[in-house]
């Protein structure tokens, strides 16, 4: 199949981004992964504390210097992820970030998300360090998740993958 | 020919950087390669990522290789000067450059400071006068400046993200 040509800034400064050691390195550890990129759409995978991967979808259009947005997606079939396997909590900060409630369920509830970033002028001085930094790249997104789905709060799905 | 990542960082190579060599190359041979983007590497000692004592670079890089390849840091001088602030306590260690925040977390939240595994995981390091949290995998040696090579941390709560009245 031909591939697709790049065609905008934020295409090209994207595949430079995730083509850099880090993004080796955290695949290497099964950490976290981007599986596919089919602009503006980047498609990614970040392993929880008990071996469960979740899926992301982010829209990444005017990258970097629009922060992208992300939603829970379903990689083996192209879909949202069904509420029943997103990731749970124990009532602490995974709940504050994986919201069924917020957007109808297409943006999760961070800082660094452009989406949800819309509104919330308190982050700034809440949550310093969740506040997208262009420099630091979707790797930023991508470690915020990893830290949530490895922390004590986290709990599995209701149901696992099929 | 069978090959093997060599992931990087250090002083004076902030972001980290990779390179492939063959699995019969020693860490000399690894030195040699990095010095010809990064000369200053010819005066660098190696360590293994969250080990102490410089490596020998006699060393084959297939004794140091794990599932993804060997972590390194490079730096001149042999230890980071941390000191970790908590409450009202203060504690200070020697590591090596090449120990990662989270290994410093660990040792600070839980040994040092009793916290539980649970609670730590609440918990980040920050640097001192600053809003900056590094990644559990930065090596330390890359926040510090030689000669001094000394960083102070606060261990704080990971903020919860809160809504904004009328946020929905």
């Amino acid at each position: 199949m031909q591939k697709k040509p790049v065609t905008g800034p934020d295409e090209r400064a994207l595949r430079a981004e995730v083509d850099k050691p880090a993004y080796r390195l955290a695949c290497a550890e099964a950490r976290w992964r981007v599986a596919a990129v089919q602009w503006p759409h980047v498609f990614a995978a970040v392993t929880a504390t008990d071996g469960c991967e979740f899926g992301l979808r982010f829209d990444c259009s005017g990258y970097p210097a629009l922060p992208p947005t992300g939603r829970l997606w379903d990689l083996a079939t192209g879909t949202a992820l069904p509420f029943d396997r997103w990731p749970r909590s124990k009532g602490g900060r995974v709940a504050a970030v994986f919201r069924t409630d917020w957007k109808g369920g297409t943006a999760l509830y961070l800082p660094c998300d452009r989406v949800s970033r819309e509104g919330h002028d308190n982050w700034a001085h809440e949550t310093p360090t969740m506040i997208w930094r262009p420099e630091r790249g979707l790797a930023q997104y991508l470690e915020i998740v990893h830290e949530l789905l490895n922390c004590a709060d986290y709990q599995p799905p209701l149901r696992a993958a099929a | 020919m069978k090959t093997i990542d060599i992931y990087f960082q250090g002083e004076g190579i902030p972001a980290l950087d990779h390179l492939e060599v063959a699995e019969t190359a020693t860490f000399a041979d690894v030195k040699a390669l990095i010095a010809k983007t990064h000369p200053h590497a010819a005066e660098c000692h190696f360590f293994i990522e969250d080990h102490d004592e410089p490596l020998d670079h006699r060393t084959p890089v297939t004794e140091k290789a794990g599932k993804a390849g060997v972590k390194i840091h490079l730096a001149r001088c042999h230890k980071a000067h941390v000191t970790v602030h908590y409450k009202a306590e203060t504690i200070r260690h020697d590591f090596g450059p090449g120990t990662t925040i989270a290994r410093i977390k660990q040792w600070a939240a839980v040994t040092k400071f009793h916290i539980t595994e649970e609670d730590a995981s609440n918990h980040h390091l920050q640097i001192a006068g600053t809003e900056t949290q590094p990644d559990p995998g930065v090596h330390v040696g890359t926040l510090v400046s030689c000669p001094g090579c000394a960083i102070a941390f606060d261990l704080v709560p990971t903020p919860r993200v809160n809504g904004a009245s009328g946020a929905r």
